[in-house]
């Protein structure tokens, strides 16, 4: 069977700035997927053009067997790609449940609105207390629910989320991560990208490894977590 | 002058200054709109109120179609205009990120439609002349000329149409949440071409209204439209830029300031003191008077 999310020999540039060559790499439908690496390694600008943000130079995406390369993003979105972006990009002077209407925006998933919001709800009970208060008036994690909350509002099979654990206390970091396990079980692929590297291994089937814009390394994720490069090049001396 | 001011005469000059301030205040409105969306000054507001105007004037001499039933036409003819405009001329530029092409489109617009204008109905000033122009209200001792309340109803219930259009309705929240974050409406699969279209028909509709407003109650000629995007824009400075109902209120207090230092100062100092209190707010408080405090972007 092909893998739900499929990327071959991907290149994207800002204007003259090259920042991915040659990126291949598979997400296999009911996984999920960690993509590491440091700073600047062109994790985001991979993310971005999966769904349709930027668009590549040479290089194909194929999402369930159907190129989606150069696409704009309602198409991708519509074809059940969602991206948490990095920084969430929650609309902040929106409520709570306005954000939550806009990701169930397109018609095809309009429909299924009370449906994906009593999901969202039961996901996180705290945002049906909220749901009425301005997104910006939340804290950290709470904001972290409304965009994945969002992302669940347009029903994705795939969802991207881009350093989900970002500025979290590591309470809620591992409570993000029990959660990302939780929709995974229900039946969403996921593609994560963190800097949270032992969290991000352990909840993965496979990871990828960026490094200035390359794979530099790829394979199961308890093979990644038990390499020592991986454990000295990212993971510092902890244990 | 101060032997001449009296409480009725105070009262008077509030008045007025609200009733033109709210002109200010609808124009402002659609600055802030498409502003949200576009992240351009759209510098031909002023000269689309006056086109509208023109049509009403139009509209009046040749058809005899009363001004205020002429709304019915010059909105909605307006409104598609508006989402025209954009998709003739704006919509390759708003794809790029520099936004001064898009600002120089509307510069070009400004400057075609104006002297388009001036060639059609002439430079010199025209004014609409009904039955009800000289008619007056009689409010506690004071008298409201009838043409001038209607502006202020039309300024006030346009205003609330689009505050009720960007709260209540899916669009309309797509339109703020575009405002804001324009790549995560992208993700939740918003047309940007769309919501710009939107904010463009709907600032040329308030433009529309504005027209109607603004022949019904003062003589107008075709460049007098850039001084009026002048003042949109202080009013915007001044209610905060990217908010609907600060951008009416931002109108109001511009039209309080021009009544108060018409009188108190003298009528040739009323512009001079506008622009000044423009950069002293952009200076002091460039969020606008109203916002609470500067919200990080």
């Amino acid at each position: 069977m092909n893998p739900l999310l499929e990327i071959r020999n991907l290149a994207v540039a800002y204007g003259d700035v090259q920042a991915l060559w040659d990126v291949s790499l598979n997400v296999e439908e009911g996984t999920i997927v960690s993509v590491l690496g440091a700073n600047g390694a062109g994790k985001s600008t991979l993310m971005r053009t999966i769904s349709g943000l930027m668009r590549p130079r040479s290089g194909e995406i194929l999402f369930e067997g159907k190129v989606f390369s150069g696409k704009r993003p309602q198409q991708i979105t519509a074809a059940g790609i969602c991206h948490v972006p990095e920084g969430r990009g929650l609309f902040s002077q929106l409520t709570v449940q306005e954000n939550l209407e806009l990701g169930a925006y397109l018609p095809s998933v309009r429909g299924y609105f009370a449906q994906s919001l009593e999901r969202v709800f039961e996901l996180f009970p705290k945002l049906k207390e909220r749901r009425h208060q301005q997104a910006n008036s939340l804290s950290g994690g709470e904001q972290q629910m409304v965009a994945i909350g969002r992302a669940i509002m347009a029903r994705p099979k795939l969802l991207i989320l881009d350093e989900p654990s970002l500025g979290l206390s590591p309470i809620i970091v591992r409570q993000m991560f029990e959660l990302i396990e939780a929709l995974n079980r229900q039946g969403v692929t996921i593609l994560i990208v963190e800097q949270n590297i032992r969290q991000a291994l352990k909840i993965a089937t496979r990871a990828y490894v960026l490094h200035t814009g390359r794979v530099a390394m790829e394979g199961r994720a308890e093979d990644l977590l038990a390499n020592p490069e991986i454990q000295k090049a990212y993971m510092g001396t902890l244990d | 002058m101060w032997q001449f001011l009296s409480l009725g005469l105070l009262a008077e000059l509030t008045v007025n200054g609200i009733l033109f301030g709210a002109m200010y205040g609808v124009a402002a409105v659609g600055l802030s709109l498409i502003f949200g969306t576009m992240r351009i000054i759209f510098i031909a507001q002023g000269t689309i109120i006056i086109l509208g105007a023109y049509l009403v004037y139009w509209l009046f001499t040749l058809g005899g179609i009363d001004p205020y039933l002429s709304l019915l036409l010059v909105v909605p003819a307006a409104f598609i205009a508006g989402a025209g405009v954009y998709q003739a001329l704006f919509r390759k530029a708003a794809a790029i990120s520099d936004k001064n092409t898009s600002l120089l489109i509307a510069v070009g617009l400004m400057f075609l439609v104006q002297n388009t204008m001036s060639y059609a109905w002439t430079p010199n000033p025209k004014s609409i002349v009904t039955g009800y122009t000289a008619l007056g209200v009689e409010i506690l001792n004071m008298r409201l000329s009838f043409t001038r309340l209607m502006s202020m109803v039309i300024a006030f219930a346009a205003t609330g149409a689009v505050v009720v259009f960007l709260r209540r309705t899916l669009v309309g929240k797509a339109v703020r949440a575009a405002s804001e974050n324009m790549q995560a409406a992208m993700l939740m699969g918003i047309d940007p071409h769309r919501v710009n279209a939107i904010a463009f028909a709907i600032g040329f509709a308030l433009a529309g209204a504005a027209g109607v407003a603004l022949a019904t109650t003062y003589p107008f000629d075709p460049y007098f439209g850039f001084v009026f995007a002048l003042k949109a824009l202080i009013a915007l400075a001044l209610g905060g830029i990217g908010n609907v109902v600060g951008a009416l209120v931002g109108g109001l207090a511009l039209g309080l300031i021009e009544s108060y230092s018409a009188f108190f100062i003298s009528g040739g100092w009323a512009d001079a003191i506008s622009y000044g209190v423009f950069l002293l707010v952009l200076m002091f408080r460039p969020e606008g008077l109203f916002v609470r405090s500067i919200k990080k972007a």
